[in-house]
């Protein structure tokens, strides 16, 4: 596995004006990630994580310093070159599965291929591909409302990966599982480091949760502890 | 899965609302071209080319005021008039009825021929007409209606005239834009009246079109400073004018209209930014799974844009379907004639409605392009 960074953080900080107050959510970080790695996220809430999460994903913009991907200043794309660069680098699991309800599972994976220049049989076998890959081939016709929470994060997962993207960000994606099917979402996440070179970044407040990352960072007020 | 497709299970995720607005989009796009249609019906008149050529000369003081018979032989010698006759709205009730739908107008029969030059007559001929002084011409369309034949008789109670009309058709008359009036002798109804010596109005034709001003000019001019001051205008400005005594059921139906449109933009307005509002969440993941402003505005606008085109083609063609089935010149007696859904109304009902969607799609649209995909994420569903 190569040693070099896929992600590159140098000064990073994002402040919130509220009135008069400024929020420093994120203060002066620096890290770099390897690719490869299942970095784990930690540290009490307000701490700054997701924010980090964001800026790294390209869902958010930081005050100052920057963030590279693959070599890529993402705070330097426009908005336009920043949704292309999302869709083919970075796939998305959040807390609350996000899926669209009236969309089946196997369309809710196939939503990013849309914007590819794939057609329908290529969507499809990508699709089915992804499905098998979180271990729900049978459930492609299902909608999300005839599903449990861990099949549909898994869905969620099969989403994040099916452009097949370097970087998986993942916000707390077992907050909302019981343990058995955290264990699942965790084991998915942690084989497609190891089996699929992809590089999870995965915020969580568990830790037990956190034993499945190959490293953890901890968070406070905005800087990296030691 | 299509971005059609895609759009298409939005647009019906809500398959109650979706369908209520699509029957608002109807019923309100059938309304506001039944409105239309009604608004044309009473503000434009039948038209023809021959009637383009007819001046109508009138009392200047109002219309109820007769001319005096004496000033034929000054009309026709002015230049351009081709044809003149007396044309005296008579007026009245056809047997029991107590509102008649259809006009009784006396006539000069020899020169009465020359003036409606579209008007063919069938079963019978000008000369007997001009023989027989109690003899009539019945528009074709009033014969089918009251199964009428030649040779009945008609009676008609007078109105404005303190005296009743015992006609016998002649022929029937057919070829115009409204065939439905009943021609009769003049000299009939100066007899029954005691030879006042007056007409209602004069009906001219003019030699062309070109000429119609400058013959309505000298028309008026003839008259001047005269104890009958007389007013010309072609035949459609005279329908017009007699329009313009509707000004306020147009401005009426007009207004209608206006509060149906408003009120539809309401309605649709508020549906989509609620469809739109509840599915804040799930569109800024669309925008951290790579999707654009631009896409989601397309997504919105179609989903809007789609709704009230199925709205508009089931309410305007629903309403086209209705008025042409009906018969409704015999459902309201004749009062209204055509009630003709014309190409350019449904039209103006399908681009309201277009601009509809539109409309609707902005607000939405433009909170969709505001909120950061972070912003979004946190919103609940
Ligand atoms: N839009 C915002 N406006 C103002 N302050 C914000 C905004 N978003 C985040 N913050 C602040 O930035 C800080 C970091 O927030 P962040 O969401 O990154 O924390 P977190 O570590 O993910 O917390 P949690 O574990 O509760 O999710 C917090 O103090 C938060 O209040
Ligand atoms: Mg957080």
């Amino acid at each position: 596995m190569a040693a070099e960074p896929i992600v590159v953080v140098r000064d990073l900080s994002k402040i919130y004006r509220q009135g008069d107050i400024n929020v420093v959510a994120l203060d002066h970080v620096s890290l770099d990630i390897t690719a490869g790695e299942f970095v784990v996220l930690m540290g009490p809430s307000g701490s700054g994580k997701s924010t980090l999460l964001h800026i790294i994903a390209g869902i958010d913009r930081p005050t100052s310093g920057s963030a590279k991907v693959q070599g890529i200043d993402i705070a330097q794309l426009d908005e336009s070159q920043l949704a292309d660069w999302r869709n083919q680098n970075v796939g998305f699991v959040f807390q609350s599965f996000n899926l669209i309800p009236v969309l089946t599972a196997a369309e809710n994976v196939e939503l990013p291929l849309l914007l590819t220049d794939l057609n329908g049989r290529e969507r499809r076998k990508q699709v089915q591909t992804a499905l098998e890959l979180v271990g729900l081939a049978d459930r492609g016709h299902h909608r999300p409302d005839q599903m449990s929470g861990g099949q549909q994060q898994r869905v969620a997962i099969a989403r994040a990966l099916v452009t097949d993207p370097a970087l998986i960000v993942a916000d707390e994606p077992t907050g909302n599982l019981d343990a058995k099917s955290a264990g699942d979402v965790l084991a998915i996440l942690r084989s497609l480091t190891l089996t699929a070179g992809k590089t999870v970044v995965m915020v969580t407040h568990d830790p037990k949760s956190a034993a499945y990352g190959s490293r953890s960072l901890h968070l406070e007020k905005g800087e990296i502890a030691a | 899965m299509t971005f059609a497709s895609f759009i298409a299970k939005n647009a019906l995720r809500n398959k109650r609302r979706a369908l209520l607005t699509v029957v608002s989009v109807a019923v309100s796009c059938g309304l506001l071209v039944t409105l239309l249609t009604l608004q044309r019906e009473l503000t434009v008149p039948p038209e023809s080319e021959a009637a383009s050529l007819r001046v109508i000369a009138r009392n200047k003081v109002s219309l109820a005021q007769p001319l005096p018979a004496k000033q034929l032989s000054v009309v026709e010698k002015i230049p351009g008039v081709v044809a003149v006759s007396p044309f005296t709205y008579f007026g009245g009730n056809f047997r029991d009825e107590t509102v008649t739908s259809f006009a009784q107008f006396a006539v000069d029969p020899a020169r009465f021929r020359d003036l409606i030059v579209e008007g063919k007559i069938a079963d019978g001929s000008y000369d007997d007409f001009i023989k027989d002084r109690t003899s009539c011409f019945v528009g074709a369309d009033t014969m089918k209606r009251y199964g009428l034949k030649i040779g009945d008789k008609m009676r008609f109670t007078g109105t404005f005239y303190p005296v009743d009309l015992d006609l016998k058709i002649l022929a029937v008359f057919q070829g115009t834009v409204d065939d439905r009036g009943v021609f009769f002798h003049h000299k009939l109804l100066d007899e029954l009246m005691g030879n006042p010596g007056t007409v209602g109005t004069w009906y001219l034709r003019v030699a062309s079109a070109d000429v119609a001003n400058d013959v309505i000019a000298r028309v008026d001019k003839a008259f001047e400073n005269s104890s009958a001051e007389v007013r010309a205008e072609t035949e459609r400005a005279f329908q017009m004018g007699f329009i313009s005594m509707l000004g306020n059921v147009k401005m009426l139906i007009g207004s209608i209209s206006a509060v149906v449109v408003f009120t539809l933009v309401l309605v649709t307005v508020s549906t989509m930014s609620m469809a739109i509002r509840e599915r804040f969440r799930e569109l800024a993941v669309l925008k951290a799974l790579g999707f654009k402003r631009t896409e989601l505005f397309g997504f919105i606008l179609a989903e809007s844009f789609g709704l009230a085109a199925l709205g508009a083609w089931v309410g305007i063609g629903g309403s086209w379907a209705f008025w042409t089935l009906i018969d409704l010149q015999k459902l309201t007696n004749g009062f209204l004639l055509y009630f003709e859904v014309t190409p350019r109304i449904m039209a103006t009902g399908a681009t309201v409605a277009a601009l509809l969607g539109i409309v609707s799609a902005i607000g939405p649209a433009l909170a969709v392009a505001r909120t950061s995909v972070v912003e979004g994420l946190k919103t609940l569903d």
